[in-house]
Protein backbone atom coordinates (compact mmCIF):
# COMPACT_ATOMS: atom_id res chain seq x y z
CA UNK A 1 0.00 0.00 0.00
CA UNK A 2 1.01 3.55 -0.96
CA UNK A 3 0.05 4.52 2.57
CA UNK A 4 0.58 2.28 5.56
CA UNK A 5 -2.15 3.19 8.11
CA UNK A 6 -0.73 4.56 10.89
CA UNK A 7 -2.32 4.91 14.45
CA UNK A 8 -4.53 7.53 14.62
CA UNK A 9 -4.07 8.96 18.30
CA UNK A 10 -7.28 6.98 19.80
CA UNK A 11 -8.11 5.92 23.34
CA UNK A 12 -7.53 2.42 23.41
CA UNK A 13 -9.94 0.14 25.63
CA UNK A 14 -9.13 -0.89 29.11
CA UNK A 15 -6.89 -4.60 28.65
CA UNK A 16 -9.83 -6.05 31.36
CA UNK A 17 -12.89 -4.85 28.31
CA UNK A 18 -10.22 -6.10 26.01
CA UNK A 19 -10.01 -9.13 27.50
CA UNK A 20 -13.74 -9.78 28.20
CA UNK A 21 -14.47 -9.01 24.39
CA UNK A 22 -11.52 -11.73 23.56
CA UNK A 23 -13.28 -14.27 25.84
CA UNK A 24 -15.86 -15.41 23.64
CA UNK A 25 -13.32 -15.96 20.29
CA UNK A 26 -10.34 -17.34 22.56
CA UNK A 27 -13.14 -20.06 24.01
CA UNK A 28 -14.42 -20.46 20.18
CA UNK A 29 -10.67 -20.96 19.28
CA UNK A 30 -10.07 -23.40 21.95
CA UNK A 31 -12.69 -25.42 20.55
CA UNK A 32 -11.66 -24.95 17.04
CA UNK A 33 -8.07 -25.80 17.93
CA UNK A 34 -9.06 -29.13 20.19
CA UNK A 35 -8.82 -31.38 17.67
CA UNK A 36 -5.29 -30.01 17.27
CA UNK A 37 -4.35 -30.11 20.67
CA UNK A 38 -5.80 -33.58 21.54
CA UNK A 39 -3.48 -35.21 18.42
CA UNK A 40 -0.60 -37.09 19.86
CA UNK A 41 2.91 -35.92 20.13
CA UNK A 42 4.42 -32.16 21.59
CA UNK A 43 4.61 -31.13 17.97
CA UNK A 44 1.13 -30.55 17.81
CA UNK A 45 -0.13 -29.60 21.38
CA UNK A 46 2.48 -27.16 20.67
CA UNK A 47 1.08 -25.97 17.13
CA UNK A 48 -2.52 -26.06 18.61
CA UNK A 49 -1.54 -24.25 21.65
CA UNK A 50 0.70 -21.64 19.41
CA UNK A 51 -2.18 -20.91 17.05
CA UNK A 52 -4.76 -20.59 19.66
CA UNK A 53 -2.46 -18.11 21.30
CA UNK A 54 -1.74 -16.26 17.87
CA UNK A 55 -5.86 -16.01 17.01
CA UNK A 56 -6.74 -15.05 20.64
CA UNK A 57 -3.78 -12.33 20.87
CA UNK A 58 -4.48 -10.56 17.56
CA UNK A 59 -8.33 -10.46 18.59
CA UNK A 60 -6.94 -9.15 21.56
CA UNK A 61 -5.20 -6.42 19.95
CA UNK A 62 -7.98 -5.68 17.46
CA UNK A 63 -10.28 -4.80 20.60
CA UNK A 64 -7.67 -3.14 22.61
CA UNK A 65 -6.08 -0.29 19.86
CA UNK A 66 -9.36 -0.21 17.84
CA UNK A 67 -7.62 -1.09 14.78
CA UNK A 68 -8.34 -3.65 12.33
CA UNK A 69 -6.27 -3.52 9.25
CA UNK A 70 -2.58 -4.35 11.51
CA UNK A 71 -3.61 -7.03 13.22
CA UNK A 72 -5.61 -8.58 10.88
CA UNK A 73 -2.16 -8.45 8.04
CA UNK A 74 -0.21 -10.23 10.83
CA UNK A 75 -2.73 -13.30 10.57
CA UNK A 76 -3.36 -12.89 6.92
CA UNK A 77 0.27 -13.14 5.81
CA UNK A 78 1.36 -15.70 8.35
CA UNK A 79 -1.48 -17.53 6.70
CA UNK A 80 0.01 -16.75 3.14
CA UNK A 81 3.39 -17.98 3.82
CA UNK A 82 2.60 -21.17 6.23
CA UNK A 83 -0.33 -22.37 3.43
CA UNK A 84 1.95 -23.46 1.07
CA UNK A 85 4.84 -24.65 3.24
CA UNK A 86 2.08 -27.38 4.67
CA UNK A 87 0.98 -28.07 1.48
CA UNK A 88 4.44 -28.57 -0.20
CA UNK A 89 5.28 -30.71 2.91
CA UNK A 90 2.58 -33.04 2.01
CA UNK A 91 3.11 -33.42 -1.39
CA UNK A 92 6.69 -33.97 -1.11
CA UNK A 93 6.08 -36.79 2.03
CA UNK A 94 3.30 -38.37 -0.47
CA UNK A 95 4.42 -38.00 -3.80
CA UNK A 96 8.23 -36.82 -3.31
CA UNK A 97 7.23 -33.84 -6.04
CA UNK A 98 4.96 -30.95 -6.50
CA UNK A 99 3.68 -32.33 -9.26
CA UNK A 100 0.73 -33.90 -10.08
CA UNK A 101 0.85 -36.94 -12.06
CA UNK A 102 -2.13 -37.79 -13.96
CA UNK A 103 -2.44 -41.21 -12.18
CA UNK A 104 -3.68 -38.97 -9.08
CA UNK A 105 -6.06 -36.83 -11.26
CA UNK A 106 -7.54 -40.31 -12.48
CA UNK A 107 -7.93 -41.12 -9.06
CA UNK A 108 -9.72 -38.29 -7.66
CA UNK A 109 -6.72 -37.34 -5.55
CA UNK A 110 -6.62 -33.59 -6.19
CA UNK A 111 -7.58 -31.59 -3.37
CA UNK A 112 -10.31 -28.87 -4.67
CA UNK A 113 -9.36 -25.29 -4.81
CA UNK A 114 -11.90 -22.74 -4.34
CA UNK A 115 -10.35 -21.08 -7.23
CA UNK A 116 -12.22 -22.91 -9.79
CA UNK A 117 -16.08 -22.31 -8.40
CA UNK A 118 -16.63 -19.98 -11.01
CA UNK A 119 -15.40 -22.06 -13.95
CA UNK A 120 -17.93 -25.55 -12.42
CA UNK A 121 -20.70 -23.71 -12.67
CA UNK A 122 -22.34 -23.84 -16.10
CA UNK A 123 -21.04 -27.07 -16.66
CA UNK A 124 -22.69 -28.52 -13.33
CA UNK A 125 -25.76 -26.66 -14.43
CA UNK A 126 -25.78 -28.37 -17.64
CA UNK A 127 -24.62 -31.57 -17.20
CA UNK A 128 -24.36 -32.23 -13.37
CA UNK A 129 -20.88 -32.31 -13.63
CA UNK A 130 -17.52 -31.46 -12.26
CA UNK A 131 -14.80 -30.35 -14.40
CA UNK A 132 -11.93 -30.88 -12.03
CA UNK A 133 -10.39 -34.37 -11.29
CA UNK A 134 -11.38 -34.19 -7.46
CA UNK A 135 -13.92 -36.35 -5.38
CA UNK A 136 -17.23 -34.89 -3.72
CA UNK A 137 -17.32 -36.38 -0.91
CA UNK A 138 -14.47 -36.67 1.23
CA UNK A 139 -11.92 -39.62 0.84
CA UNK A 140 -8.83 -40.56 3.11
CA UNK A 141 -6.92 -39.69 0.10
CA UNK A 142 -8.10 -36.78 -0.40
CA UNK A 143 -10.28 -34.92 2.56
CA UNK A 144 -10.09 -31.42 0.84
CA UNK A 145 -13.48 -32.43 -1.36
CA UNK A 146 -15.67 -30.65 -3.48
CA UNK A 147 -18.13 -31.03 -0.92
CA UNK A 148 -16.43 -29.70 1.77
CA UNK A 149 -14.48 -26.76 0.28
CA UNK A 150 -17.92 -25.81 -1.71
CA UNK A 151 -19.59 -25.57 2.00
CA UNK A 152 -16.74 -23.30 3.12
CA UNK A 153 -17.20 -21.12 0.06
CA UNK A 154 -20.43 -20.27 0.94
CA UNK A 155 -20.39 -19.52 4.37
CA UNK A 156 -17.27 -17.65 3.51
CA UNK A 157 -19.33 -15.95 1.17
CA UNK A 158 -22.54 -15.53 3.46
CA UNK A 159 -20.36 -14.01 6.09
CA UNK A 160 -17.88 -11.87 4.25
CA UNK A 161 -18.38 -11.68 0.73
CA UNK A 162 -15.44 -10.33 -0.75
CA UNK A 163 -14.01 -10.03 2.55
CA UNK A 164 -12.77 -13.77 1.49
CA UNK A 165 -10.23 -11.41 -0.01
CA UNK A 166 -8.69 -10.23 3.22
CA UNK A 167 -9.64 -12.96 6.00
CA UNK A 168 -9.83 -16.66 4.03
CA UNK A 169 -7.40 -15.85 0.70
CA UNK A 170 -4.26 -17.72 1.35
CA UNK A 171 -2.91 -16.89 -1.63
CA UNK A 172 -3.58 -13.05 -1.23
CA UNK A 173 -1.79 -13.72 1.83
CA UNK A 174 1.07 -13.87 0.25
CA UNK A 175 0.98 -11.02 -2.11
CA UNK A 176 0.27 -8.82 1.15
CA UNK A 177 2.92 -10.14 2.40
CA UNK A 178 5.28 -9.04 -0.55
CA UNK A 179 3.55 -5.38 -0.72
CA UNK A 180 4.35 -4.81 3.06
CA UNK A 181 8.29 -5.23 2.22
CA UNK A 182 9.29 -2.17 0.75
CA UNK A 183 8.98 1.16 2.66
CA UNK A 184 7.63 3.19 -0.48
CA UNK A 185 6.25 2.47 -3.94
CA UNK A 186 7.95 2.67 -6.45
CA UNK A 187 5.27 2.71 -8.71
CA UNK A 188 2.28 5.34 -7.79
CA UNK A 189 0.40 5.90 -10.93
CA UNK A 190 -2.08 3.07 -11.48
CA UNK A 191 -4.57 3.59 -14.41
CA UNK A 192 -7.97 2.48 -12.56
CA UNK A 193 -9.14 0.60 -15.96
CA UNK A 194 -6.92 -2.16 -14.79
CA UNK A 195 -9.52 -2.75 -11.83
CA UNK A 196 -11.62 -4.24 -15.20
CA UNK A 197 -9.24 -6.93 -15.84
CA UNK A 198 -10.40 -9.84 -13.43
CA UNK A 199 -14.02 -8.84 -14.79
CA UNK A 200 -12.52 -10.04 -18.59
CA UNK A 201 -10.48 -13.00 -17.17
CA UNK A 202 -13.60 -14.18 -15.27
CA UNK A 203 -16.00 -13.71 -18.29
CA UNK A 204 -13.15 -15.60 -20.50
CA UNK A 205 -12.51 -18.43 -18.22
CA UNK A 206 -16.16 -18.72 -17.06
CA UNK A 207 -17.06 -19.39 -21.01
CA UNK A 208 -14.08 -21.09 -22.29
CA UNK A 209 -14.32 -23.43 -19.08
CA UNK A 210 -18.27 -24.35 -20.41
CA UNK A 211 -17.16 -24.70 -24.14
CA UNK A 212 -14.05 -26.65 -22.46
CA UNK A 213 -15.12 -28.45 -20.34
CA UNK A 214 -11.85 -28.13 -18.47
CA UNK A 215 -11.29 -25.86 -15.89
CA UNK A 216 -9.31 -23.42 -18.09
CA UNK A 217 -7.90 -21.22 -15.83
CA UNK A 218 -6.13 -23.91 -13.72
CA UNK A 219 -4.84 -25.25 -16.78
CA UNK A 220 -3.34 -22.06 -18.26
CA UNK A 221 -3.20 -19.33 -15.59
CA UNK A 222 -3.12 -19.58 -12.00
CA UNK A 223 -0.29 -18.08 -10.67
CA UNK A 224 -0.85 -19.79 -7.10
CA UNK A 225 0.48 -23.19 -9.06
CA UNK A 226 3.99 -22.15 -8.42
CA UNK A 227 3.42 -22.72 -4.60
CA UNK A 228 0.87 -25.76 -4.74
CA UNK A 229 0.72 -28.33 -7.04
CA UNK A 230 1.17 -28.37 -11.13
CA UNK A 231 0.46 -30.82 -13.31
CA UNK A 232 3.77 -33.08 -14.53
CA UNK A 233 6.12 -31.50 -17.45
CA UNK A 234 6.00 -33.85 -19.73
CA UNK A 235 5.38 -32.14 -23.02
CA UNK A 236 6.00 -28.80 -24.65
CA UNK A 237 2.17 -27.88 -23.36
CA UNK A 238 2.58 -28.55 -19.99
CA UNK A 239 6.20 -26.65 -19.94
CA UNK A 240 4.20 -23.53 -21.42
CA UNK A 241 1.91 -23.89 -18.84
CA UNK A 242 4.79 -24.29 -15.87
CA UNK A 243 6.36 -20.82 -17.69
CA UNK A 244 3.03 -19.04 -17.42
CA UNK A 245 2.57 -19.50 -14.11
CA UNK A 246 5.61 -18.77 -12.98
CA UNK A 247 5.83 -15.70 -14.71
CA UNK A 248 2.80 -14.59 -13.25
CA UNK A 249 3.48 -15.40 -10.05
CA UNK A 250 6.89 -13.68 -9.94
CA UNK A 251 4.96 -10.57 -12.20
CA UNK A 252 1.82 -10.18 -10.20
CA UNK A 253 2.63 -11.98 -6.57
CA UNK A 254 6.29 -10.58 -6.14
CA UNK A 255 7.32 -8.32 -8.28
CA UNK A 256 4.60 -5.61 -8.66
CA UNK A 257 3.31 -6.14 -5.20
CA UNK A 258 7.24 -4.93 -3.42
CA UNK A 259 6.88 -2.12 -6.42
CA UNK A 260 3.51 -0.36 -6.40
CA UNK A 261 2.59 -1.70 -2.33
CA UNK A 262 -0.40 -2.94 -3.77
CA UNK A 263 -2.31 -6.51 -3.73
CA UNK A 264 -1.63 -6.13 -8.09
CA UNK A 265 -2.90 -9.84 -8.24
CA UNK A 266 -6.11 -9.83 -6.77
CA UNK A 267 -6.39 -6.36 -7.71
CA UNK A 268 -5.83 -6.81 -11.62
CA UNK A 269 -6.23 -10.47 -12.25
CA UNK A 270 -7.51 -12.45 -9.85
CA UNK A 271 -10.94 -13.81 -11.79
CA UNK A 272 -12.27 -14.95 -8.14
CA UNK A 273 -11.87 -12.28 -6.75
CA UNK A 274 -13.77 -10.37 -9.17
CA UNK A 275 -16.33 -13.19 -8.98
CA UNK A 276 -16.20 -12.69 -4.71
CA UNK A 277 -17.12 -9.18 -5.66
CA UNK A 278 -20.82 -10.06 -6.19
CA UNK A 279 -21.41 -11.43 -3.35
CA UNK A 280 -20.79 -8.11 -1.31
CA UNK A 281 -24.11 -7.56 -2.27
CA UNK A 282 -25.46 -9.81 0.02
CA UNK A 283 -23.40 -9.31 2.89
CA UNK A 284 -24.55 -7.49 6.03
CA UNK A 285 -21.86 -5.43 6.10
CA UNK A 286 -19.72 -2.77 4.33
CA UNK A 287 -17.61 0.54 4.76
CA UNK A 288 -18.81 4.36 4.30
CA UNK A 289 -17.40 7.49 4.37
CA UNK A 290 -19.27 9.70 6.47
CA UNK A 291 -19.31 13.00 4.11
CA UNK A 292 -19.67 15.35 7.23
CA UNK A 293 -16.44 13.97 8.85
CA UNK A 294 -14.43 13.76 4.74
CA UNK A 295 -11.89 16.14 4.59
CA UNK A 296 -11.47 14.54 0.94
CA UNK A 297 -7.91 14.13 1.92
CA UNK A 298 -8.03 10.69 -0.26
CA UNK A 299 -5.56 8.73 2.26
CA UNK A 300 -8.35 6.46 2.49
CA UNK A 301 -7.61 6.39 -1.58
CA UNK A 302 -4.54 5.80 -1.36
CA UNK A 303 -4.38 3.16 1.61
CA UNK A 304 -6.63 0.69 -0.20
CA UNK A 305 -4.62 -2.48 -1.47
CA UNK A 306 -7.01 -3.06 -4.35
CA UNK A 307 -7.69 0.53 -5.70
CA UNK A 308 -11.42 0.04 -3.84
CA UNK A 309 -11.77 3.74 -3.64
CA UNK A 310 -11.43 6.61 -5.96
CA UNK A 311 -12.78 10.23 -5.73
CA UNK A 312 -16.35 9.79 -7.07
CA UNK A 313 -16.87 6.77 -4.47
CA UNK A 314 -15.56 8.79 -1.65
CA UNK A 315 -17.94 11.55 -3.07
CA UNK A 316 -20.81 8.84 -2.89
CA UNK A 317 -19.75 7.78 0.74
CA UNK A 318 -19.11 4.11 -0.53
CA UNK A 319 -16.59 1.78 -1.45
CA UNK A 320 -16.53 0.43 -4.53
CA UNK A 321 -17.73 -3.18 -5.44
CA UNK A 322 -14.06 -4.52 -5.25
CA UNK A 323 -14.14 -3.58 -1.55
CA UNK A 324 -12.41 -6.59 0.54
CA UNK A 325 -13.30 -4.89 4.01
CA UNK A 326 -9.87 -5.20 5.15
CA UNK A 327 -10.15 -2.31 7.38
CA UNK A 328 -7.23 -0.38 5.90
CA UNK A 329 -8.89 2.85 4.80
CA UNK A 330 -10.89 3.18 8.13
CA UNK A 331 -7.42 2.70 10.06
CA UNK A 332 -5.72 5.79 8.19
CA UNK A 333 -8.78 8.16 8.37
CA UNK A 334 -7.70 10.43 10.71
CA UNK A 335 -11.01 12.33 10.85
CA UNK A 336 -12.91 9.07 11.85
CA UNK A 337 -14.87 9.26 8.12
CA UNK A 338 -14.24 6.14 6.47
CA UNK A 339 -16.36 3.70 9.58
CA UNK A 340 -17.33 0.06 9.74
CA UNK A 341 -21.11 -0.45 8.89
CA UNK A 342 -24.12 -2.32 9.49
CA UNK A 343 -26.20 -2.00 5.86
CA UNK A 344 -29.95 -1.05 6.78
CA UNK A 345 -28.25 1.48 10.18
CA UNK A 346 -27.50 4.99 9.15
CA UNK A 347 -23.97 5.59 8.11
CA UNK A 348 -22.70 7.23 11.27
CA UNK A 349 -24.57 4.84 14.10
CA UNK A 350 -22.12 3.10 16.02
CA UNK A 351 -19.27 2.30 13.62
CA UNK A 352 -17.16 0.32 16.42
CA UNK A 353 -20.75 -1.95 17.14
CA UNK A 354 -20.36 -2.60 13.10
CA UNK A 355 -16.81 -3.39 13.66
CA UNK A 356 -17.67 -5.97 16.19
CA UNK A 357 -20.34 -7.98 14.79
CA UNK A 358 -18.24 -7.79 11.36
CA UNK A 359 -15.13 -9.00 13.19
CA UNK A 360 -16.59 -11.80 15.36
CA UNK A 361 -17.68 -13.22 12.09
CA UNK A 362 -15.20 -12.87 10.32
CA UNK A 363 -12.61 -13.97 12.91
CA UNK A 364 -14.58 -16.73 13.81
CA UNK A 365 -14.07 -18.12 10.24
CA UNK A 366 -10.21 -17.16 10.05
CA UNK A 367 -9.52 -19.12 13.26
CA UNK A 368 -12.04 -22.01 11.64
CA UNK A 369 -10.02 -21.89 8.35
CA UNK A 370 -6.87 -19.92 8.13
CA UNK A 371 -6.22 -20.86 11.83
CA UNK A 372 -6.69 -24.67 11.14
CA UNK A 373 -4.16 -24.04 8.32
CA UNK A 374 -1.63 -22.24 10.37
CA UNK A 375 -1.70 -24.80 13.53
CA UNK A 376 -0.93 -27.92 10.66
CA UNK A 377 1.67 -26.13 9.36
CA UNK A 378 3.57 -25.20 12.43
CA UNK A 379 2.83 -28.82 13.61
CA UNK A 380 5.26 -29.86 10.65
CA UNK A 381 7.97 -26.85 11.55
CA UNK A 382 7.69 -27.85 15.36
CA UNK A 383 8.01 -31.84 14.65
CA UNK A 384 11.44 -30.74 12.93
CA UNK A 385 13.13 -29.97 16.01
CA UNK A 386 10.68 -32.13 18.84
CA UNK B 1 -38.70 2.58 7.79
CA UNK B 2 -35.16 3.42 8.98
CA UNK B 3 -35.51 2.03 12.17
CA UNK B 4 -37.34 -1.02 10.12
CA UNK B 5 -34.61 -1.44 8.13
CA UNK B 6 -32.00 -0.71 10.66
CA UNK B 7 -33.35 -3.92 12.84
CA UNK B 8 -33.34 -5.78 9.83
CA UNK B 9 -29.77 -4.76 8.98
CA UNK B 10 -28.45 -5.46 12.61
CA UNK B 11 -30.70 -9.04 12.47
CA UNK B 12 -28.75 -9.65 9.44
CA UNK B 13 -25.66 -8.85 11.08
CA UNK B 14 -26.33 -10.83 14.23
CA UNK B 15 -27.40 -13.77 12.23
CA UNK B 16 -24.03 -14.00 10.35
CA UNK B 17 -22.33 -14.01 13.59
CA UNK B 18 -24.07 -16.87 14.53
CA UNK B 19 -24.53 -18.87 11.48
CA UNK B 20 -20.52 -18.57 11.75
CA UNK B 21 -20.23 -20.04 15.06
CA UNK B 22 -22.52 -22.59 14.59
CA UNK B 23 -20.99 -23.62 11.54
CA UNK B 24 -18.44 -26.18 12.55
CA UNK B 25 -20.72 -28.39 14.46
CA UNK B 26 -23.94 -28.09 11.99
CA UNK B 27 -22.84 -26.59 8.42
CA UNK B 28 -20.40 -28.52 7.51
CA UNK B 29 -22.75 -32.17 7.73
CA UNK B 30 -25.82 -30.75 6.60
CA UNK B 31 -23.84 -29.15 3.33
CA UNK B 32 -22.33 -32.45 2.34
CA UNK B 33 -25.26 -34.45 2.57
CA UNK B 34 -27.27 -31.97 -0.06
CA UNK B 35 -24.07 -31.86 -2.27
CA UNK B 36 -24.20 -35.50 -2.13
CA UNK B 37 -28.26 -35.64 -2.77
CA UNK B 38 -27.62 -33.41 -5.65
CA UNK B 39 -26.17 -36.04 -7.69
CA UNK B 40 -23.12 -34.08 -8.86
CA UNK B 41 -20.70 -36.36 -9.71
CA UNK B 42 -17.11 -35.62 -11.17
CA UNK B 43 -16.88 -35.43 -14.96
CA UNK B 44 -15.73 -38.90 -16.76
CA UNK B 45 -12.97 -36.92 -18.63
CA UNK B 46 -11.45 -37.98 -14.78
CA UNK B 47 -13.34 -41.23 -13.65
CA UNK B 48 -13.34 -42.59 -17.00
CA UNK B 49 -17.13 -43.07 -16.42
CA UNK B 50 -19.61 -45.47 -15.36
CA UNK B 51 -18.25 -49.15 -15.64
CA UNK B 52 -20.55 -51.32 -18.25
CA UNK B 53 -19.14 -54.67 -17.32
CA UNK B 54 -16.50 -57.00 -15.98
CA UNK B 55 -14.73 -59.56 -17.66
CA UNK B 56 -13.33 -62.48 -15.08
CA UNK B 57 -9.58 -63.92 -16.04
CA UNK B 58 -7.00 -66.10 -14.11
CA UNK B 59 -6.39 -64.29 -11.14
CA UNK B 60 -7.53 -60.58 -12.97
CA UNK B 61 -10.33 -58.98 -14.27
CA UNK B 62 -11.24 -56.57 -16.74
CA UNK B 63 -13.42 -53.41 -16.19
CA UNK B 64 -14.81 -52.29 -19.81
CA UNK B 65 -16.28 -48.75 -19.08
CA UNK B 66 -19.40 -46.93 -21.07
CA UNK B 67 -17.61 -44.73 -24.12
CA UNK B 68 -17.38 -41.40 -22.83
CA UNK B 69 -18.37 -39.34 -25.83
CA UNK B 70 -16.82 -35.58 -26.59
CA UNK B 71 -19.36 -33.01 -25.31
CA UNK B 72 -17.81 -30.22 -25.09
CA UNK B 73 -18.39 -27.39 -27.81
CA UNK B 74 -14.48 -26.27 -28.56
CA UNK B 75 -13.38 -30.49 -27.51
CA UNK B 76 -10.02 -31.14 -26.34
CA UNK B 77 -10.19 -34.52 -25.69
CA UNK B 78 -11.82 -36.75 -27.77
CA UNK B 79 -14.41 -39.17 -26.80
CA UNK B 80 -12.67 -42.68 -25.82
CA UNK B 81 -13.74 -45.79 -23.52
CA UNK B 82 -11.40 -46.91 -20.49
CA UNK B 83 -10.31 -50.17 -19.74
CA UNK B 84 -8.77 -51.65 -15.88
CA UNK B 85 -6.93 -54.47 -15.73
CA UNK B 86 -6.67 -55.27 -11.59
CA UNK B 87 -5.92 -56.47 -9.70
CA UNK B 88 -2.17 -54.93 -11.65
CA UNK B 89 -0.10 -57.33 -9.15
CA UNK B 90 -2.14 -60.13 -10.31
CA UNK B 91 -1.53 -59.53 -14.30
CA UNK B 92 1.68 -61.90 -16.00
CA UNK B 93 4.28 -60.26 -17.82
CA UNK B 94 3.16 -59.06 -20.82
CA UNK B 95 -0.66 -58.91 -21.68
CA UNK B 96 -2.42 -59.03 -24.65
CA UNK B 97 -5.95 -59.22 -24.71
CA UNK B 98 -9.23 -58.85 -27.41
CA UNK B 99 -11.78 -57.09 -26.18
CA UNK B 100 -15.15 -56.87 -27.36
CA UNK B 101 -16.56 -53.52 -26.08
CA UNK B 102 -20.11 -53.50 -26.75
CA UNK B 103 -20.69 -57.28 -26.18
CA UNK B 104 -21.75 -58.07 -29.24
CA UNK B 105 -19.26 -61.18 -29.02
CA UNK B 106 -16.87 -59.37 -31.93
CA UNK B 107 -13.62 -58.11 -30.68
CA UNK B 108 -13.36 -54.72 -31.55
CA UNK B 109 -9.85 -54.09 -30.17
CA UNK B 110 -6.24 -55.73 -29.38
CA UNK B 111 -4.48 -54.31 -26.41
CA UNK B 112 -1.43 -55.14 -25.33
CA UNK B 113 1.44 -53.88 -22.78
CA UNK B 114 4.09 -54.79 -20.60
CA UNK B 115 3.67 -54.83 -17.00
CA UNK B 116 7.34 -54.06 -14.80
CA UNK B 117 7.57 -55.40 -11.60
CA UNK B 118 8.77 -52.40 -10.85
CA UNK B 119 5.93 -49.59 -10.29
CA UNK B 120 7.95 -46.74 -11.05
CA UNK B 121 8.35 -48.02 -14.87
CA UNK B 122 6.65 -45.70 -17.41
CA UNK B 123 3.64 -47.90 -19.36
CA UNK B 124 3.02 -48.60 -22.54
CA UNK B 125 0.44 -49.64 -24.92
CA UNK B 126 -0.40 -50.72 -28.18
CA UNK B 127 -3.93 -50.92 -29.40
CA UNK B 128 -4.92 -52.46 -32.55
CA UNK B 129 -8.40 -51.93 -34.17
CA UNK B 130 -10.65 -54.46 -35.11
CA UNK B 131 -13.38 -52.37 -36.11
CA UNK B 132 -13.64 -48.90 -37.29
CA UNK B 133 -14.80 -46.92 -34.38
CA UNK B 134 -11.98 -47.43 -32.68
CA UNK B 135 -8.33 -45.57 -33.03
CA UNK B 136 -4.89 -47.12 -32.93
CA UNK B 137 -2.36 -46.29 -30.71
CA UNK B 138 1.35 -47.34 -31.08
CA UNK B 139 3.80 -47.76 -27.75
CA UNK B 140 1.43 -45.04 -25.91
CA UNK B 141 1.94 -43.49 -23.03
CA UNK B 142 0.00 -40.46 -21.06
CA UNK B 143 -0.74 -38.68 -24.41
CA UNK B 144 -3.59 -37.12 -22.70
CA UNK B 145 -6.77 -37.95 -21.16
CA UNK B 146 -8.18 -40.05 -23.82
CA UNK B 147 -4.95 -41.81 -24.83
CA UNK B 148 -3.30 -42.93 -22.49
CA UNK B 149 -1.83 -46.27 -19.88
CA UNK B 150 -1.59 -45.58 -16.09
CA UNK B 151 -1.29 -47.13 -12.54
CA UNK B 152 -4.25 -46.23 -10.54
CA UNK B 153 -4.74 -47.29 -7.69
CA UNK B 154 -4.08 -51.60 -7.88
CA UNK B 155 -5.60 -51.60 -11.65
CA UNK B 156 -3.78 -50.74 -15.11
CA UNK B 157 -6.12 -48.37 -16.84
CA UNK B 158 -5.87 -47.84 -20.62
CA UNK B 159 -7.93 -45.56 -22.68
CA UNK B 160 -8.63 -45.79 -25.72
CA UNK B 161 -9.91 -43.40 -28.37
CA UNK B 162 -12.94 -43.44 -30.25
CA UNK B 163 -13.61 -42.45 -33.61
CA UNK B 164 -15.68 -39.24 -33.49
CA UNK B 165 -19.60 -40.47 -34.07
CA UNK B 166 -20.71 -39.39 -37.18
CA UNK B 167 -17.12 -39.36 -38.91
Amino acid sequence: MPNEPKSKPRAVRTVSRSALLTLPMALFGLLMFSRTLALPGAAAKMAGLAAWLFMAGLFFFMMRTFETYRWRRIFFVTLGFLFPVGFIWDLISLRSSMSIPIEKMLSGDTPFCFLVIPMTIIPAALTKTIIFPGSILPTASNPHAIATMVALWVLATLVLGKAWCSFGCFFGGLEEGFSALAKKARINKINPRWRLVPWAVLAAIVLLSAATFEPTYCRWLCPFKTVTEYPEVRSVETAIQAGIFLSLFSGLVVVLPVLTKRRTQCAFFCPFGAFQSLFNKITAFDIRIDRDKCADCVSCQNSCPTLALDKDSIGRGKTLLACMKCGACVDVCHKGAAVWHVKGTAPNASPERARLLYLYGAWAFATMFGGDIIASSLQKLFGLVV
Amino acid sequence: MKRLTAILGLTAAGLTVLVTGLAPFLWFNVFTGAVSAAGLRIDPVYTGGEPARVIARQGYQIIIYHPVPQRALLPRIGPFVQLAWKPAAALPARVTEEIDLDNDNKPDLVASFDVPRDTKTDLRVDVQPLTPRVLAMSGVGQDSFSRLIARVNDAIVVRVPLRNAGK
